[in-house]
């Protein structure tokens, strides 16, 4: 009879972390669908469920490889894992000796539930020289949000736990609804939208659910600063601020309501292409029909004003009052078994390796912990780079970095790289040595993408293929040969480790799937109760919700927020607008992609062959573009083509390119990755003052037809 | 099954989960999105998920020479890949062309000359697909009866409902039945003023459409004590 | 195909004549040209072209329609409901006819005069009839199809296939056979005219359907099949074969070489006539344009 069993495990096809049940019958995945008794409701996305044709890939890689030939020259000769970690632990000795530990840089990519081993291995092998996206995708919303309000994460409250949905949501540079991105879930979002009376989006972009909203901004991309301002102009002159909150909680309302008065209506439609109305109605539709809470995009955070947008945004949530009342920011509780946060920050870090740190001079909320990863190309490139060792676990930095051309230049100049990853992308192609990692149905690990909801047990479906291993035992195994104090005899030690605080075996979770802290036990108002502070307010240096903030007046930056034009912009530099007269964003993510990844999944593959763009049919037609055609865009640092979509939901005046890609089945070192990945075009010469991001999201291009689109 | 068009964020998780429950081969979808932007100042972003609707007057089963398409007494249409002989006519007198005839070019593997995964040779034993016969979309009624003989109610039990309905992270797809009038999709289509497509054609579709604005249904104070818990929060712990 | 582009624009069919369709594009026709030959013969009661016909019908056409079958092992299971499929009556038609026109041509060759071959002349040209008129009706029949929902449909193909049969007719007398040529040419040429104006109406009528009957018939004359329609239907299929007939009435005799020249062409004109029909069948979109959500109260 056939040996058929059920796995009960969690998918981290992306963010997310849905709850999946997937049969096995002798060996062979024949099914997979979501599992109803999780936080997910038993609910998946095209990328889960086509996790099955990628297990199953014949192009996963199988063994670790040594590089034979010269950098990208695709030359490799199989090796044994234990050669191969010799070999990367040898250079980090090596280099940590001849160099100091932060010549070693350890790097991910966005976060695929492994980020706590990334940074623990780091400072581990004594570096926090640790290359992430963060400073793009999310890192600098929980910053600013503990900055504020001295507590780091704030997500909406649409579950309803506290017997209220938020009754006014913004979408702001944001497609939760196919993201699931930053440690929310489209699934939570999708549903409390059957309650919500006001549903307002801010997006150059239509989308599905901005042409059934209550008001649509059609925003300039990188405008949102003075967008937000705008509205708490108008919430301060018609007096809809929440008296109560702003009077007893917050710290520096007047020199706000001055540094607001700047940003009238008539100005902000100037600077945003919106309509004077819409900034009003807007504005008062949230602080009026609270409560209300804001879904904050990453496209915000691909700006290089990012941290005033940031702030700003976080102001306005302050001024309505939307913050801790049930159906508005929340700042959820650690659930009981918080302890795996610990095992991220549990090595603390030292002088030394702050002082090591590339860009913390320069960035002093972005480059803190971590590095700032254009700087360290840079350094690279102009040949006084501290860093000389590169473990990169994936990630595709060659890819995702700006200014592609430059990237690659520096890559080339490192001593030494080694990636893990599932196949062989440009960023392993590049690399020294390439270490095989198991896919998420082949390990048994803990997701905790989303700590302040959920931890969730992965556990083990199939056999990698070949000699691919888990992250956790990469991690381990170096890190036993590097730093073997702080390393695990094997990975289920380490995954008892993690989970001991709520008196479990790794083994006893695993069974037990999900731990949550969800639903009644949330505590709101807890400014108003000693929670943060004896006798109520916020754990900030004021004890208040800090409009007016005193970290950063002491960092030397602007304590208030302000609007910025992006490096490049029609206003900025208009001699550059005359030559390049569309403003580009690169931003918007598939629902069937996750980046650059799934373009070799043939399911996945099925929804869009190629990278699009999506263009006005207006300013189309205006340089002879149809839809369908290859289209080149081009910036002063290059040009890449993709796919035209006419599209009348998108301004005129903006092109909208599909980020991160490269095609897997081009041959490499580059997989076509020149051909059309945004990445040429964007520039590293802009960055945002507090965190370093650079302008992806928003810069100037032209566009033509590309005859042959080969 | 009634598609809410309000509620739809065009994910594509509704074709990958039907690829999934039913082995599809790569050159065949049994649901298809149909995108559409209309409306040039503030154009109207749609996606119709449409699949078989299993016409009440359906067309492809008159024309089928062979019986190999039929109504079951339930309302779907099933066709018999033992046998049907590919002559294709239902492919042509459907008019909302959710047939797809399975040619041996769309048959040709996930990973053509490389390898057969482990799930398509599964595939091959439990579901099998016939290279010449035409297949479409029934929604789901292998799932549907092994759910309801163990006492599932579709729409309800998962068991018992289409895995494209099941998957849907927006909700946007429900399923029941529609000769009772208290059934959700019932109440869905009377409330929300569901529509066929295509209904000039005569063929009595059991999808309906419904569409509208986010907000529209707003109603204060409806939130109290309606909220709903997620399961397998641990909380038994 | 990317899956979203599905159905947002006219879609044409694919399956009966793109790639293996082109196998049922022959079957159909030749259903026409044998069904209408057989016709003819019965009138000139030549026994050439019933015996041509019946290899048309059997042979060709049979075979044609079994190759383009998905499971051609399976292809008795046709005749199984022709209560409401008109494949099933077609077959049943072929069949019969196969079966009628051979019993006929026995009496016609051996037993000729008697009432069985009578009653087997009626039967078998019933039959024939019913081969040469029945595509019309499966096609005709096709809701989602604007292009192909008229009645003429099916009196085209059975007149275009009659003039092929009187066409082919020619030709047997010319290779000295048992027709009367001249009868055989001006069958030909009054049916040719007949049909131009009939093409010429069906066509009217059909961009009178609606949007998607439109662009069925703007396809035609103007988009992708306007090479087919213009040098095929037009030009070979009805000029070219108008002006030999015409030189043949006026000045008397052509060459047999210019004739069969005309022959050959109205049988391209008449492949190219269902070519772009089938070819132009399109749909209608799913939905035209989405439903505008009501307005937020
Ligand atoms: N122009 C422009 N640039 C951007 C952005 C943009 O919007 N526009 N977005 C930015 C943002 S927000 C981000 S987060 C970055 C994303 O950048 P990355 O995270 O670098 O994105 P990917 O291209 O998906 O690369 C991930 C790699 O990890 C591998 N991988 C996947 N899962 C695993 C695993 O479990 N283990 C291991 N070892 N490897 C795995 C994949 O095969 C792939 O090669 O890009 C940034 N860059
Ligand atoms: N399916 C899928 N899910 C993903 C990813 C993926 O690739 N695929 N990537 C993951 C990652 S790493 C991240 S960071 C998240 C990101 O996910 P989200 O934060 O949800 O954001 P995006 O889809 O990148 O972009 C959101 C919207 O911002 C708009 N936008 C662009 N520029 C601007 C601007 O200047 N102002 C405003 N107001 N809007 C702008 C775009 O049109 C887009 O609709 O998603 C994660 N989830
Ligand atoms: S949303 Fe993310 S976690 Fe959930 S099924 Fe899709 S890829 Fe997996
Ligand atoms: S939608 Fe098409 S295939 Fe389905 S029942 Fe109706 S006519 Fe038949
Ligand atoms: S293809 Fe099969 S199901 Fe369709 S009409 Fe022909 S025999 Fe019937
Ligand atoms: S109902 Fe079932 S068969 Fe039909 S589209 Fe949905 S998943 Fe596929
Ligand atoms: S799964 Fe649901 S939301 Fe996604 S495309 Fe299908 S119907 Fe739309
Ligand atoms: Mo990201």
């Amino acid at each position: 009879m056939s040996d058929t069993r059920t796995v009960k495990t969690t998918c981290k096809g992306c963010h997310g972390g849905c709850g999946v049940l997937v049969t096995v019958e002798d060996g062979r995945i024949t099914h997979i669908e979501g599992n109803p008794d999780t936080p997910t409701w038993g609910t998946m996305c095209s990328k889960g469920l086509s996790s099955i044709q990628h297990v199953n890939h014949p192009d996963r890689l199988k063994y670790p490889l040594k590089r034979t030939g010269k950098r990208g020259e695709g030359k490799w000769q199989r090796i044994s894992w234990d050669e191969a970690l010799d070999t990367i632990a040898g250079k980090m000795k090596e280099a940590r000796e001849k160099y100091g530990a932060s010549s070693i840089a350890v790097s991910q990519g966005t976060g695929r539930g492994y980020n706590r081993y990334t940074h623990r291995f780091a400072r581990s092998v004594g570096t926090a020289n640790i290359i992430t996206p963060g400073y793009v995708c999310h890192s600098p919303r929980i910053g600013l949000y503990g900055l504020v309000t001295g507590y780091g994460r704030l997500y909406c409250d649409y579950h309803g736990w506290g017997g209220e949905f938020p009754k006014t949501q913004i979408s702001w540079a944001k497609q939760l609804e196919i993201s699931s991105a930053d440690s929310e879930m489209a699934v939570w979002f999708l549903n409390s939208l059957k309650y919500v009376k006001n549903l307002i989006v801010i997006d150059p972009r239509e989308t599905a659910l901005s042409s059934r909203a209550t008001l649509w901004l059609q925003i300039r991309p990188g405008t949102d600063a003075a967008l937000a301002l705008g509205m708490i102009n108008v919430i301060v002159n018609e007096g809809l601020w929440d008296k109560e909150f702003v009077g007893k909680w917050t710290y520096g309302f007047e020199r706000l309501k001055e540094r607001a008065r700047e940003y009238t209506p008539a100005r902000v439609a100037e600077i945003t292409w919106l309509k004077e109305e819409d900034i009003v109605k807007a504005a008062r539709l949230f602080a009026e029909d609270t409560p209300g809470c804001i879904q904050v995009g990453s496209s915000l955070e691909r700006q290089a004003n990012c941290g005033q947008t940031l702030r700003a945004i976080i102001c306005l949530l302050g001024v309505t009052g939307n913050i801790e009342r049930p159906g508005s920011m929340m700042s959820w509780m650690v659930p009981p078994s918080g302890l795996l946060e610990d095992f991220f920050f549990e090595i603390p870090i030292t002088d030394d390796m702050r002082k090591g740190i590339v860009g913390s001079s320069d960035f002093k909320m972005g480059a803190a912990r971590t590095a700032h990863a254009d700087s360290v190309i840079k350094q690279l490139r102009n040949g006084n780079p501290v860093v000389r060792v590169w473990f990169s676990v994936g990630g595709q930095q060659i890819v995702h970095l700006a200014n592609t051309k430059e990237v690659l230049e520096a890559l080339s100049k490192l001593e030494f790289l080694a990636h893990a990853d599932q196949f062989m992308g440009p960023m392993a192609e590049h690399a020294d040595i390439v270490l095989p990692a198991a896919h998420f149905l082949e390990i048994d690990d803990i997701y905790n993408m989303h700590p302040r909801f959920m931890i969730e047990a992965i556990n083990k479906v199939v056999e990698p293929p070949g000699e691919a291993w888990a992250d956790a035992k990469i991690f381990n195994e170096l890190g036993k040969r590097v730093a073997p104090e702080y390393w695990f005899e094997n990975v289920e030690k380490m995954l008892d480790y993690q989970v001991r605080k709520a008196n479990l075996t790794w083994k006893e979770f695993s069974k037990l799937g999900v731990l949550a802290t969800m639903g009644k036990d949330q505590v709101y108002y807890k400014y108003k109760t000693d929670y943060w502070k004896k006798g109520g307010g916020f754990p900030t240096p004021t004890g208040k919700f800090e409009l007016y903030s005193t970290v950063l007046e002491d960092l030397g930056y602007d304590p208030l927020p302000h609007f910025r034009e992006p490096g490049e912009s029609p206003v900025s530099t208009p001699e550059l607008y005359k030559e390049y007269p569309l403003v580009l964003s690169t931003g918007y993510r598939q629902p069937f992609y996750f980046l650059s990844q799934y373009r070799n999944i043939p399911w996945l593959r099925s929804f869009q062959k190629d990278p699009v763009m999506q263009i006005h049919p207006d300013t189309a037609r205006k340089y002879g573009i149809e839809d369908g055609d290859w289209a080149w865009i081009e910036s002063p640092r290059g040009r890449i083509r993709q796919k035209a979509r006419l599209f009348p939901g998108i301004h005129p005046g903006v092109v909208m390119a599909t980020a991160n890609c490269f095609y897997p089945e081009d041959p490499g070192p580059l997989h076509g990755m020149l051909r059309s990945n945004p990445n040429v075009l964007t520039s590293n010469d802009h960055f945002d003052p507090m965190y370093g991001s650079p302008d992806l999201t928003a810069l100037l291009c032209k566009v033509y037809r590309a005859p042959d689109g080969k | 099954m009634v598609v809410d068009l309000t509620r739809c964020v065009r994910c594509y998780a509704c074709v990958a989960a039907c690829r999934v429950e039913h082995f599809l081969p790569m050159g065949m979808s049994w649901p298809k999105l149909v995108a559409l932007e209309t409306g040039a100042e503030h154009p109207i972003v749609s996606t119709y998920s449409v699949r078989c609707n299993q016409c009440q007057e359906a067309p492809c089963v008159d024309v089928c020479p062979t019986g190999a398409s039929q109504k079951r007494p339930d309302g779907i249409i099933s066709v018999d890949q033992d046998i049907c002989v590919g002559c294709r006519y239902c492919v042509i007198a459907c008019p909302y062309q959710n047939r797809t005839f399975l040619s041996r070019d769309k048959d040709k593997g996930f990973f053509p000359g490389q390898i057969v995964t482990g799930f398509e040779q599964a595939g091959r034993e439990q579901y099998p697909h016939e290279v010449g016969t035409t297949e479409k979309c029934n929604f789901c009624a292998e799932r549907i009866d092994a759910g309801m003989a163990q006492g599932g109610k579709p729409g309800i039990d998962r068991a018992a409902t289409p895995a494209c309905v099941n998957t849907c992270p927006a909700r946007a797809l429900t399923f029941g039945d529609l000769d009772d009038p208290a059934s959700e999709v019932s109440r869905l289509i009377l409330d929300k003023g569901g529509f066929q497509l295509h209904p000039e054609y005569g063929t009595d579709p059991s999808v309906y459409f419904i569409d509208g604005r986010i907000g529209q249904w707003y109603v204060p104070g409806k939130y109290d004590g309606t909220a709903q818990e997620p399961a397998g929060t641990g909380a038994e712990r | 195909m990317q899956i979203h582009e599905w159905m947002i624009n006219y879609t044409r069919q694919t399956e009966w004549i793109d790639r293996r369709g082109i196998f049922l594009w022959i079957a159909f026709y030749t259903g026409g040209l044998g069904g209408g030959l057989y016709l003819v013969s019965l009138y000139f009661n030549s026994l050439w072209g019933m015996f041509l016909s019946w290899l048309i019908i059997a042979v060709i056409k049979g075979g044609a329609h079994l190759i383009f079958l998905g499971k051609p092992l399976r292809f008795w299971r046709i005749v199984f409901r022709p209560g409401s499929s008109w494949i099933s009556r077609g077959i049943i038609f072929v069949l019969a006819f196969t079966v009628f026109a051979a019993a006929q041509m026995a009496f016609t060759y051996w037993l000729p005069g008697g009432p069985g071959e009578a009653v087997f002349k009626v039967l078998a040209g019933a039959a024939a009839l019913g081969v040469a008129v029945y595509t019309g009706f499966v096609l005709n029949t096709v809701r989602g199809v604007p292009f192909w929902n008229s009645a003429m449909l099916p009196v085209l193909f059975v007149l275009y296939g009659i003039m092929g049969g009187f066409g082919l007719a020619a030709l047997i007398a010319l290779g000295g056979g048992d027709v009367d040529l001249a009868a055989a040419e001006t069958g030909s040429r009054w049916l040719l005219i007949v049909n131009a104006l009939l093409a010429a109406a069906y066509l009217w009528m059909a961009s009178g359907r609606g949007e998607t009957g439109r662009q069925s018939v703007i396809e035609q004359v103007r988009g992708s099949m306007a090479a087919v329609f213009w040098t095929g239907i037009v030009v070979l299929g009805i000029i070219i074969p108008l002006v030999i007939g015409f030189a043949s009435y006026f000045v008397g005799e052509v060459s047999a070489a210019l004739l069969v020249t005309g022959v050959i062409c109205e049988v391209i004109g008449g492949l190219s006539l269902r070519y772009c029909i089938l070819k132009a069948g399109a749909y209608a979109p799913l939905v035209m344009v989405a439903s505008q959500p009501a307005a937020n109260t």
